[in-house]
């Protein structure tokens, strides 16, 4: 158990656990909060596995822990470890089930209060439109060759399909294609689960949600975004579907094996793991590359469909209803990537659980627009709350492995929310405060409730603070859609 | 524990259930229950079927997450759930089961994935008991 004691002050939004504290730790474990939100998080687990994670063979600077942490399985969601290459280890827990579960933003130029009539309509036709929940119908099912093909492609497989325009694809991290993937390293299981639910949201924490653009921070940044004060914007939030979820479940299992072998010990077997170098190592990197271009690939047709449902509202009653994306991040992925560690440049496999990737300014990955500027980084708030707009920056490069928050983080179980919440009296609670509502199940409903999580606004103000982002827009919802 | 021989703990993010049993078997059985009571499946309309699976863990633990995840990819590809189990452990951490499944009405919410978070099959007095941690 980790006590505030423990925790050394860096600064009023830094602490630090040194790795005196714990015999097994290989590096120490930072973490950005202020004091509430610390001792908010010293209330569950998510330090302890903090903790745990620092012990992985070959991790280098620090095991960095965001402010909306919360626990979660093996690694804390919310946490950002880096392992240098060639002998360091990959953990596909550390990465999560839902690989490439990520953030879409799209941006129209409707002002919000002429678009207003017709948001009822809007919220219809896109849960008409957007399949979510359990079952799959509407998806684009796939033949395994067509699987494969999306495997190898991301989103440019949904470009060449019609799914997409050709300007989303700059404005998707990676291009929306992480190079590597090989379908051979799926198992068949994986592909069996995926094959028919490309195309589809999803339940849980899931969610598509239009927002009112309400206030802008830095005006340069969000005049090339395509963001305006009073417009109307879309989110996606979804990630791989069973596809992700069963390459994770194969190789969590096929290196329990691994770990014995490599002779690796671990605090909890949740966080085994295999050398980068090693055939095992290589095989999960090209599975892993596979689900995130299936889930680039996901968001790309959810985007196509929201597309398609603002024309069936708005075309011939408005103007300025196309959306053009803004960006498309990642929040659990392992990525290879150049950093300075120690003022050492070193190639290193980071892992990023529920935390963003925010690279700052000269990033050649950007395109021109954006380079001068820094990645976008987009943090959705809980649902009926806040959204941000923020770029990475310096900081995050010399500090966070060039990483942030990516969320709001949980405070609540769900089983805590349900009995706090009933699903019906939230919906109208929403929809008194102008917020449309649609939502497969009214318990999930309640789950998802904002009391179930930190105020967003808070996280936002630690990481900029702390200098490892900063803000550009702050959104605020207008209808949901959760499956 | 309740006499159902599962039951929820609070976790802040995901899932996590206790399960019991007075033998390996027992536990399986519990814990698979105490999954599908999460999940909320509901059976539809249609016979009931049997289905035969064996399959091998290299431990208790690997074996309990195996038998979870079956169930879970069964009951989302082939859009089922299940009823009666009869569930024989042999040497080596072999499982042959017997189950009963009818079609699949709902899922109330779905699980992504089982976990081997903190997991351990301990003894206790009464038999067998493991804390299983999913991802929702």
């Amino acid at each position: 158990m980790v006590r505030k004691q423990d925790l050394r002050r860096i600064s009023p939004v830094l602490w630090e656990i040194p790795v005196s504290f714990r015999d097994d730790m290989r590096v120490p474990v930072r973490v950005y909060a202020d004091e509430k939100l610390l001792e908010a998080a010293l209330d569950d687990r998510s330090i302890e596995q903090a903790v745990n994670a620092s012990t992985l063979p070959g991790l280098v600077g620090q095991v960095l822990v965001m402010p909306d942490v919360h626990q979660g399985y093996g690694f804390p969601i919310g946490g950002v470890a880096a392992t240098r290459l060639p002998d360091g280890v990959i953990s596909p827990g550390g990465i999560g089930y839902d690989i490439n579960c990520g953030v879409r933003l799209m941006a129209s130029s409707l002002r919000a209060e002429e678009a207003e009539p017709h948001l009822r309509d809007l919220a219809q036709a896109l849960y008409a439109n957007c399949p979510s929940g359990v079952g799959v119908k509407g998806s684009v099912p796939l033949t395994l060759k067509e699987l494969d093909q999306v495997c190898r492609l991301g989103s440019e497989w949904a470009l060449k399909n019609g799914y997409a325009q050709a300007e989303d694809l700059p404005r998707t991290e990676e291009g929306g294609r992480i190079q590597g993937a090989d379908p051979d390293a799926v198992s068949s299981r994986a592909k069996e689960r995926g094959r028919p639910q490309l195309g589809t949201l999803g339940a849980g924490n899931h969610f598509i949600e239009v927002d009112l653009v309400e206030k802008i921070y830095h005006p340069e940044a969000a005049s090339v975004l395509g963001l305006a004060e009073g417009g109307l914007a879309l989110q996606i939030h979804c990630g791989s579907r069973g596809f992700g979820h069963q390459v994770c479940s194969d190789y969590v299992r096929e290196f329990q094996g691994a770990v014995q072998r490599y002779a690796i010990r671990l605090p909890d077997r949740e966080l085994v793991c295999a050398p980068l170098n090693s055939p095992e190592g290589k095989r999960y990197l090209a599975a892993m590359a596979c689900a995130a271009n299936y889930a680039f690939a996901n968001r790309q047709i959810l985007a196509h469909h929201a597309r398609r449902s603002f024309e069936q509202v708005f075309a011939g009653r408005l103007k300025g209803w196309p959306l053009r994306q803004v960006y498309d991040i990642a929040h659990n992925m392992g990525k290879i990537e150049d950093h300075a560690v120690g003022g050492q440049e070193m190639r290193v496999c980071v892992h990023r659980k529920g935390a963003t990737r925010a690279f700052g300014p000269g990033f050649e990955g950007l395109p021109p627009d954006l380079r001068p500027l820094g990645q976008p980084v987009l943090v959705p708030g809980s649902m009926g709350t806040a959204s941000w707009v923020l770029l990475g920056t310096e900081g995050s490069m010399a500090q966070s492995f060039g990483s942030t928050c990516h969320g709001a983080g949980r405070v609540m179980s769900r089983h805590a929310a349900k009995r706090a919440v009933r699903g019906d009296q939230l919906r109208r609670d929403l929809e008194a405060r102008g917020i449309h509502i649609q939502a497969g199940s009214l318990p999930s409903l309640a789950e998802e409730a904002p009391q179930a999580y930190k105020e967003v606004d808070a996280v936002v103000d630690i990481v900029t603070q702390a200098g490892i982002a900063q803000k550009v827009a702050r959104l605020k919802p207008v209808v949901v859609i959760k499956g | 524990m309740a006499a159902s021989g599962f039951e929820e703990v609070e976790h802040t993010a995901d899932w996590a259930l206790r399960a019991q049993g007075a033998s390996l078997e027992e536990l399986l059985e519990n814990a698979a229950r105490g999954m599908l009571s999460l999940i909320g499946a509901k059976p539809g309309e249609g016979e009931a079927t049997t289905w035969r699976l064996e399959i091998q863990g290299a431990d208790a633990e690997s074996l309990l997450v195996a038998w979870l995840d079956e169930l879970l990819y069964r009951m989302e590809t082939q859009r089922v759930t299940f009823g009666g189990m009869r569930i024989h452990v042999g040497p080596d951490q072999r499982l042959a089961a017997e189950i009963e499944e009818r079609p699949l009405l709902r899922v109330g919410h779905p699980i992504k994935a089982v976990t081997y978070h903190n997991l351990a099959v301990e003894k206790t007095r009464e038999g067998l008991t493991a804390t299983v941690v999913f991802d929702v």
